[in-house]
């Protein structure tokens, strides 16, 4: 039973571990994604629309399968968990092997090994350690450190370089799984919402997607915010002035723009918007009196202002809607939208107690425009700009950063590094007692551009080898030649 | 015999075809000269970008010519014009820089030019340092369409809004181009693998049937009208855009007859697979031939079809079904239809290619093995440029948007295409896919490619609106 067990277990895992699998996971991931972009996604469409574009019962088995939200269903989470649980397998079957090979390098060739080995050539020697000397130079000339192998019965050089290289596959896998488990530290613990400031006003409620509250434990200020526009109108640039606000003490300050957010404490407030809030600031208006006596002045106020015209009359601004229409002789609000906006002003005498309704624009029935004491004309009128930040905490993205450029690292190492390793060892043979230099060369990849340089290695030893004998006893030389 | 006789034809077929390529040049560039004549400015963009239209239309003749007949002197004139094409290209990249004040990365119009841009560069590189000589019957055509769709895109430079402010953005668009022009360059060389692999064409013929039948049945099924029309979305030429009837509907024109064309545009195209499947059936090799020249008039179809549609739908005032009065539709406004058809003439052309395999091409192209080793080598090059390209979108949008993913439809394809290249580095290096299977994968991996380029951005506005 126990055997069972363990077998039935050591199945599962090297299915989990197969490429097989990984690659059907691959699959899966690819067929839903591409759903996820065709079905329309709930989170990015109005109710409407969804509506429009599916018949009820359709709705209802897309929104009962969760194809109206792929990337947030249960089963597309389950899914990216088994590619982790694939790469992991895969990575923890194959590494061990990767990392004996990295750790113990196979510094000398057995004879099995040189058989099969290519690129591999022979070169005549005179003894052994002239060829050794000869390789170790010249592997010394083209920049490789060779290293001097003694074993109990023989001995050779080893040289190689960029070994990292074999372990490039595995610090690719790490940084995705790096990148997965920033992601889901964000799906857990981050947030996103939206936080929409008037000038000069503070807050600290963060709108979240879901539609609740999120309430800050510091409260961010907007003292001024604005738009540049190209020639043709179009913006180019919102900026807000932010400041954050703790404990009554303000303790950071930045202009934020597009692409160049504030972070405080992980929160990053983001500049995604700006507009009119449907408020005025300033209203500036003529006043002439209308008995044609007197001077003509200028005046500017705000909603609810109240500025005296003479002794004894007063002008207040009652009221501004943003978008009116007008029915039975009252005038509604119809939106908040800046749209169709009016004006209400109430200009009133002390002296008589009568008082006026002066409407900008003039609505015939309601206003009483010509009536009233003083004729005021529109000058100018400032409307309130509210700046709209995105808000967003996402703790985990920093481990998602380190796994990119992790990635990029392991990715250059899997294309672009290769390992290589060159061998050299004297061999006699038993017939002849003669001494051949066996070198061999291997690489993991790139193959075609790694014979050239064995080529090239080869030729470097024979020239090394032609010198050396000046050097050496008149026999030595002599065996050379022979060949 | 007949190749003794096909091998005394050459020169003479040989010459023909340079004199053709040759007075087609000296007619386009007369026409441009005239045009340029006219409107007094010879640098302007326009101008430049149909040189360069001009040139790798000759280069690409010059090459196919190349593929066919096998004349050596062809690559050589193909290669100039190659040269002379992306001459013209890079004076029309600088021209447009200069006036937008930013590179050529804001819109659909500048990343087609900077993307067939990197495509000639790169065909030139693959033929100098790696020897594909053939490379450019390939890409050519490609950049071909590159350079007409960008003749019917919207041209105007339009300044940047605030979010595309960023440098993070030019690095994520010069590093997708890259990409996307080594994707493309890898979809070459697995052509011409499969070319000098001896496969078996008929393989292919039930491909290339299958995706022009899919390209026409998927506008037939979606376009075609009551009285054999075809809809098409209406343009609004002064603000170059689409007419929205409300929010998130669009107004359709209908061009009467049309329909009726691509409907029998679709059952000779579906011909093909039909006798393939009798051949396969029947066990009958006739079959194949009646294929293949079905195959031929389904070209010449396509091609009627092409010019058809290019004609209506290029301008004129059309009624609706939604509306009354007649409406403009424009090309700019159906870029999806126009490259299917593009697209399904490009396919069946190189089925033709195929077709054309002579043992004298085959001994001018790299061995298999090496435009096998060639071809991964530069899905090497394209991947980490895909991931890094991946890599810097998701850190822009994470500076503009405060979120370095956020599912939208172009970045979910562009994951999509990441996966499909990891999934033929999979195969390849731990299975030992190689040769055909891997081509097959390469070829792959640039439709979805350019499904993501060209696709998303027209079915799907998400966050790339603007792109």
């Amino acid at each position: 039973m126990a055997v069972n067990f363990r077998a039935s277990a050591r199945k599962v895992w090297q299915t989990a571990a197969s490429i097989k699998t990984g690659v059907v996971l691959l699959i899966l991931v690819v067929i839903f994604s591409a759903a996820g972009t065709i079905v329309l996604q709930r989170p990015n469409t109005e109710p409407d629309e969804m509506q429009n574009a599916y018949s009820p019962q359709a709705l209802r088995i897309l929104d009962g399968t969760g194809l109206t939200d792929v990337f947030h269903a249960w089963w597309f989470l389950t899914l990216m968990i088994l590619v982790s649980c694939s790469i992991i397998a895969a990575s923890v079957e194959r590494f061990p092997n990767a990392w004996r090979y990295f750790s113990r390098p196979y510094k000398y060739p057995d004879e099995s090994f040189r058989r099969v080995l290519y690129p591999q050539t022979s070169l005549a020697i005179a003894d052994e350690e002239t060829g050794l000397v000869a390789a170790e130079r010249a592997l010394h000339s083209l920049g490789f450190k060779p290293e001097r192998v003694v074993r109990e019965d023989h001995f050779g050089i080893f040289a190689e370089r960029h070994r990292i290289s074999e372990m490039g596959v595995y610090i690719v896998h790490a940084s995705l799984l790096l990148i997965f488990f920033g992601a889901v530290v964000d799906g857990i613990w981050g947030w996103r919402g939206t936080l929409n400031l008037n000038e000069g006003e503070t807050s600290s409620a963060v709108e979240l997607r879901d539609g609740t509250t999120r309430t800050l434990p510091f409260a961010i200020r907007c003292d001024q915010a604005g738009q540049e526009n190209y020639k043709d109108g179009s913006p180019k640039k919102w900026w807000s002035k932010l400041v954050v606000v703790k404990d009554q003490r303000e303790v950071e300050k930045k202009e934020i723009v597009v692409n160049d957010p504030l972070v405080y404490r992980g929160v990053r407030f983001y500049q995604s918007s700006y507009g009119p809030n449907g408020k005025v600031e300033k209203f500036s208006i003529t006043a002439t009196p209308s008995s044609g006596s007197g001077e003509k002045r200028e005046i500017s106020l705000g909603v609810h202002d109240t500025v005296p015209l003479d002794a004894d009359t007063t002008v207040r601004f009652a009221e501004f809607i943003p978008d009116y229409a007008v029915r039975d002789g009252q005038v509604y609000r119809r939106s908040n939208e800046l749209g169709n906006p009016a004006a209400h002003l109430v200009v009133s005498s002390k002296a008589s107690g009568k008082s006026f309704d002066v409407w900008f624009p003039p609505l015939d029935e309601i206003a009483d425009n010509s009536k009233a004491p003083y004729q005021l004309q529109p000058a100018d009128l400032q409307m309130g700009h509210f700046t709209g930040l995105q808000v967003s905490h996402e703790p985990g993205q920093w481990a998602v950063w380190t796994g990119v450029v992790l990635l990029g690292i392991g990715l250059a190492f899997v294309f672009y590094v290769v390992h290589m390793r060159f061998w050299a060892v004297p061999v006699r043979d038993a017939k002849t007692g003669k001494y051949t230099l066996w070198i061999g060369g291997s690489a993991n990849r790139n193959r075609d551009a790694f014979g050239q340089r064995f080529d090239d290695l080869v030729a470097l030893l024979e020239e090394t080898l032609r010198t050396i004998p000046k050097t050496s006893p008149s026999e030595q030389v002599a065996t050379v030649a022979g060949h | 015999m007949s190749r003794v006789k096909a091998e005394q034809q050459q020169p003479t077929t040989g010459m023909t075809l340079i004199v053709l390529v040759g007075l087609a040049i000296a007619f386009l560039l007369f026409m441009a000269f005239l045009n340029v004549v006219k409107s007094g400015n010879l640098l302007s963009e326009t101008n430049l970008l149909f040189a360069a239209l001009i040139f790798y239309a000759g280069a690409g003749a010059l090459y196919l010519g190349f593929g066919v007949t096998g004349t050596e002197s062809y690559v050589k004139f193909a290669s100039l014009a190659t040269w002379l094409g992306l001459i013209a290209n890079t004076a029309a990249v600088a021209h447009r820089w200069y006036e937008a004040g930013h590179p050529p990365f804001a819109s659909v119009y500048e990343m087609l030019l900077s993307f067939v841009w990197t495509l000639a560069a790169l065909t030139l590189v693959a033929e100098k340092k790696f020897g594909v000589k053939v490379i450019g019957t390939v890409t050519m055509p490609v950049a071909i369409v590159g350079v007409v769709l960008m003749q019917l895109l919207r041209t105007d430079v339009h300044p940047l809004v605030p979010a595309l402010q960023s440098t993070w953005l030019h690095v994520h668009v010069t590093l997708a181009m890259l990409a996307y022009a080594a994707c493309a360059l890898s979809f070459a060389l697995a052509m011409m693998f499969l070319i000098q692999d001896n496969m078996k064409t008929e393989t292919f013929l039930a491909v290339t049937s299958a995706s022009t039948l899919t390209i026409y049945a998927s506008i037939v099924l979606t376009r075609f009208e009551n009285w054999g029309g075809l809809s098409l979305v209406a343009w609004n030429p002064e603000q170059k855009s689409e007419v929205l009837l409300s929010k998130g509907v669009r107004l359709f024109v209908t061009i009467p007859d049309l329909g009726w064309l691509m409907t029998l545009t679709l059952l000779v195209v579906a011909s093909p697979l039909v006798l393939y499947g009798l051949a396969r059936w029947k066990n009958n090799d006739s079959f194949l031939t009646l294929a293949n020249r079905a195959v031929f008039i389904s070209i010449l179809l396509q091609v009627m079809t092409l010019v058809m549609f290019l004609v209506r739908a290029r301008d004129g005032r059309y009624p609706s079904l939604d509306a009354d009065g007649l409406f403009a539709t424009s090309l700019a406004a159906s870029p999806f239809i126009l490259s299917g058809l593009v697209g399904g003439v490009f396919i069946s052309l190189l089925y033709l290619l195929l077709l054309w395999r002579r043992p004298d091409l085959e001994r001018l192209l790299p061995n298999a093995d090496n435009l096998d080793r060639i071809t991964y080598k530069t899905i090497g090059l394209a991947f980490p440029l895909l991931t890094l390209m991946i890599a810097a979108g998701a850190y822009w949008a994470n500076q503009t948007w405060g979120s370095y993913w956020s599912w939208d439809p172009k970045e979910t394809w562009a994951a999509i295409t990441w996966l499909v290249y990891a999934g033929y580095l999979h195969m390849r290096v731990t299975r030992g896919w190689r040769g055909r299977r891997a081509a097959y994968f390469a070829i792959l991996g640039f439709a979805v490619v350019m499904f993501t380029f060209f696709g998303v951005t027209y079915l799907k506005p998400g966050l790339h609106a603007y792109a």
